[in-house]
């Protein structure tokens, strides 16, 4: 049998075992996702042969199964996460009830992604699309009732996509004959300078997935109201699908517009480029003043998100590559960051950051992994983080001339360090009170995904190389070539650097020889004490004295910027869905439901026809 | 092997140099001031003394790990920073690394510290600390967007992203880039008032109102540790400023020792003259609240680095 179509069986027998044993022996539910996953991953990591595709035909509609470089790039991303937090899942929602429907769902979105990658037409593209599109629906609508209006807005935008998507497919077989992707570009369906309606329809449709403002309202909430171990998946894997789908669409229109300098693509770059801004300045400063720490980091998504977006429509070199590597350490860091959140969660009950304080030493290897990736997300060196970040910096001043961009691009990552902080300060710093004392460390199965992550984030950000290999291999199918890299050394087009192996090692010795000397000297003399040790402007605090400072945490900074807190693009949809109610209220006035009035509506007509008779049939 | 202790010893010196220099210009300024202010003020070489005092303290006292740690990033951040910059312009007793890291790996960088000194300012628990920290991080944000677009604009302009190449071309132009693009410097200058913290941007660790914010919590050989961190920053800035925009300092063409002497003395004279600006500008001026730093970084500053941009492209 067929690889490709092994695989998807597989998803679809896992999927219907783990609904179906969950009647049976209701904690083997999680364990069947994670074997499933597993299974798959080993197959197609041992079995699959990048470039090999397979062909059949539907009908007379020809098919095509296949992996090639570029679609690697993101089965790595997609598999690695979901073995991580499948595995994660398990003790995540030991305690909930319904675990089939979440878990046959689960599988089912992670084969819809896998079914993408595999896709090499747009027919089975677009029903994969829609298998992710509807069963991550059904998990962001298992909290129950309260996260039904969010669902709605989720499928409503999903919607939107998907027909902008469908449009596009059918006007490319009756434009250019073809179904296959390969085929379809070669024939030129995304020559920019000839036909703008498909290139943008299907932007549109990725775009929905991959957060871009205005589309990208549903975010926030179907991230934040997901169970997390699946969040993880959503934000970190789901969200790069539309990634994947923007970078074919995109570097296709550059390498295929014959005038490199065609006004349509340059304002398409322009476009996109400033869109993907943003949308990280906005959901930055919307991410800082958030309380719920789950409601944080769905906005940091977006703003994340924005970046790739800018980083895909320079369509340089650099920029690309940039993208690419964002795309990867944000399915990464955000992995992580959404299991520490549920780790949180699971163990205190909220996620509330003014309600939860103090847990670094309750729960410590949580802490390690929130802080290092907290650290690859502020892109502070020397983690993977700041690769992905350089190279995006330095691809919008050298290669693209988007000066003012950059200036975006930089507030946002700049204000991107007080939300930063304050996530870290939120749940783990700050005081400890004693309603937290009883609160332990999540169980291992949780946090041994989590750790695997953080630890991948300081690899890469040693020997960013070992991403570079598929990244650059991905690339040169995209149509880039001579693609540099090299295993640790960051280079530009101007010939500047950034050696990680030097930045590494002078981190490594300072921090090995400062820390030694910090510890050793005076270790006897040195004690620790407790969060209420402090000297409270030379008062002693008493016991149940309240020293938390958590509410309103950065109002100085949401007062200098309060114009931009004016704008809310949720205000705009949520206007024109009034608006557009208010027209719907009026057609009620013509189609009233009283047979009266519709017979009323017939003698009108009637005597229309009688007073123009003459008019209208003359001849 | 040679080649090595060279560098390991060029390492030290510079540390030893950053460390010194710093230390004796804070010195100054707490004499200049206190004069200003009609006190009779501590001698040049006090911060040694507080060094010394803080550094042989018997007993210290820790917050946790993350409070034990928050010294280490500064310290780790400052050094590193030092490193990557070039010291005198082709010299060889100060070659490190400066040939392995731009401009932009240096801006992120340099918020290493203050973000790792904020997270073990954030376990000390003491509410006065974490005000601090929103405070300086709010203000943050506020200087470093006329900061970044100097720089952007500098980058443009000369086409390289390296500090060295950057002092090089003005070595060999002769015309330092003050000059060439004189609304980059003015935004630059004007976001070093925010990066030294003098009055009127002094309210992150005002003493009076939020017993020093966020190092209130540190005593002893950490609030030593993050003084020679200070002291070293202090420098780096300066430095990193001649280099920029006021023709650097040292001849890549002369590697005599007189040569380095004679660098050393203009980047001294050079960097003190830039530490004046600030220190300045903070004698004659009240506090701003946090609200008013920003949307003063955000005003004219903001704009004449747009101005620069624009003339750096045109």
């Amino acid at each position: 049998m067929n690889i490709f179509f092994l695989i998807v069986l597989i998803f679809f027998s896992g999927a219907l075992l783990s609904f179906l044993i969950n009647k049976i022996l209701p904690k083997f539910s999680g364990i069947t996702t994670f074997s499933t996953i597993v299974i798959i991953s080993f197959l197609f990591f041992t079995q699959v042969e990048i470039n090999s595709t397979t062909q059949f035909s539907l009908g007379d509609i020809q098919m095509q199964f296949g992996v090639n470089n570029y679609t690697f790039i993101f089965a790595i991303l997609v598999l690695g996460l979901s073995i991580l937090a499948s595995l994660y899942s398990i003790k995540y929602m030991q305690h909930n009830d319904r675990l089939g429907y979440f878990y046959s769902n689960y599988i089912l979105t992670v084969a819809g992604m896998l079914g993408i990658i595999f896709s090499q037409d747009f027919i089975s593209f677009f029903i994969f699309w829609e298998i992710m599109t509807w069963s991550s629906y059904l998990i962001v609508i298992y909290n129950g009732y309260t996260t039904r209006n969010i669902g709605i807005k989720y499928m409503i935008f999903s919607a939107i996509g998907a027909y902008a998507m469908l449009s596009a497919i059918v006007s490319i077989k009756a434009g250019y004959g073809t179904f296959i992707i390969s085929e379809a570009i070669e024939n030129g369906a995304f020559d920019f300078t000839d036909n703008i309606y498909i290139p943008i329809m299907l932007l549109i449709g990725f775009a929905v997935k991959a957060a871009l403002m205005p589309l990208h309202v549903w975010a926030p909430n179907a991230y934040s109201k997901s169970p997390m171990s699946f969040t993880s998946i959503f934000s970190g894997a789901m969200s790069k699908m539309g990634i994947l789908g923007m970078g074919i669409v995109l570097a296709s229109i550059y390498s295929q517009s014959t005038d490199d300098n065609a006004f349509n693509v340059l304002i398409l770059k322009q476009v996109i480029g400033w869109l993907g801004g943003i949308t990280a300045v906005m959901a930055t400063i919307y991410a800082l003043i958030q309380t719920d720490a789950k409601k944080l980091l769905a906005y940091s998504s977006v703003a994340q998100l924005g970046y790739i977006i800018v980083g895909l429509s320079t369509g340089t070199k650099l920029g690309v590559m940039a993208a690419l590597f964002l795309a990867i350490i944000h399915a990464v860091f955000k992995g992580a960051l959404f299991m520490v959140v549920g780790a949180v969660e699971r163990q205190t009950g909220t996620t509330d950051m003014t309600k939860i304080s103090g847990l670094i030493r309750k729960m410590p290897f949580t802490f390690f992994t929130a802080l290092v990736s907290i650290i690859a997300l502020a892109g502070i060196p020397p983690l993977g983080g700041f690769v992905g970040k350089w190279m995006l910096y330095e691809a919008l001043i050298t290669e693209s001339n988007n000066y003012f961009l950059v200036i975006v691009v930089f507030f946002s990552s700049t204000a991107a360090f007080l939300y930063s902080y304050r996530f870290l300060f939120g749940l783990f710093l700050g005081q400890e009170e004693k309603e937290t004392n009883h609160i332990k460390e999540a169980p291992y199965s949780m946090i041994i995904p989590m750790v695997i992550l953080a630890l991948i984030l300081i690899v890469t950000g040693a020997y960013p190389g070992i991403l570079f290999e598929p990244i650059a291999n991905g690339m040169h199918y995209l149509g880039f070539s001579d693609v540099n890299w090299d295993m640790s050394v960051l280079v530009n087009v101007w010939g500047e650097e950034s050696n990680m192996a030097y930045i590494n090692l002078t981190i490594g010795v300072v921090f090995v020889v400062i820390f030694l000397f910090l510890t050793i000297k005076g270790y006897k003399g040195t004690r620790y004490v407790g969060t209420k040790d402090i000297s409270s402007s030379g008062e002693i605090p008493t016991e149940n004295e309240n020293l938390t400072y958590q509410l309103d945490f950065f109002r100085p900074f949401q007062r200098a910027a309060a114009p931009l807190y004016k704008r809310s693009m949720d205000k705009i949809w949520n206007d024109l869905g009034n608006a557009l109610e208010a027209i719907f209220n009026f057609t009620r006035k013509i189609y009233t439901g009283n047979g009266q009035t519709y017979a009323l509506f017939v003698v009108i007509f009637l005597v229309i026809l009688l007073i123009f008779k003459d008019t209208l049939f003359s001849n | 092997m040679e080649d090595l202790g060279l560098k390991i010893f060029g390492a030290v010196l510079t540390t030893i140099l950053g460390f010194t220099v710093g230390m004796t210009y804070g010195g100054i300024v707490r004499k200049l001031t206190a004069r200003v202010q009609n006190r009779y003020g501590p001698p040049v070489y006090q911060n040694f003394l507080d060094l010394f005092k803080l550094q042989s303290k018997k007993t210290n006292i820790a917050h946790g790990f993350m409070g034990h740690m928050a010294p280490v990033w500064i310290i780790i951040a400052a050094v590193t920073v030092l490193m990557f910059i070039p010291i005198l312009n082709g010299d060889l007793w100060f070659p490190n690394l400066s040939f392995h890291g731009d401009l932009i790996f240096l801006l992120y960088m340099m918020v290493f510290g203050s973000l790792g000194m904020a997270l073990g300012a954030g376990q000390s628990g003491n509410p006065n600390s974490a005000i601090g920290v929103s405070r300086g991080l709010s203000q943050m944000v506020g200087f470093e967007i006329p900061f970044v677009l100097a720089l952007v604009a500098l980058m443009i302009q000369y086409e390289t992203t390296s500090v060295q190449e950057l002092t090089q071309i003005q070595h060999d132009t002769g015309v330092w880039m003050v000059f060439s693009n004189p609304f980059a410097f003015l935004a630059a200058l004007f976001a070093s008032l925010g990066m030294f913290r003098y009055a009127p941007f002094d309210i992150v660790g005002a003493p009076a109102e939020l017993a020093s914010g966020p190092i209130s919590e540190f005593g002893g050989k950490y609030l030593g540790t993050m003084m020679s961190g200070g002291a070293i920053f202090a420098f780096i800035k300066l430095t990193l400023y001649v280099h920029l925009f006021l023709g650097g300092a040292g001849n890549p063409d002369n590697s005599g020792i007189f040569a380095t002497l004679l660098g050393l003395g203009i980047l001294l004279i050079k960097t003190f003259l830039l530490y004046m600006v600030p220190v300045f500008y903070g004698w004659i001026n009240p506090r701003y609240r946090t609200e008013q730093a920003i949307r003063y970084f955000w005003g004219w500053p903001t704009a004449l680095g747009i101005i620069g941009i624009l003339w750096a492209v045109y």
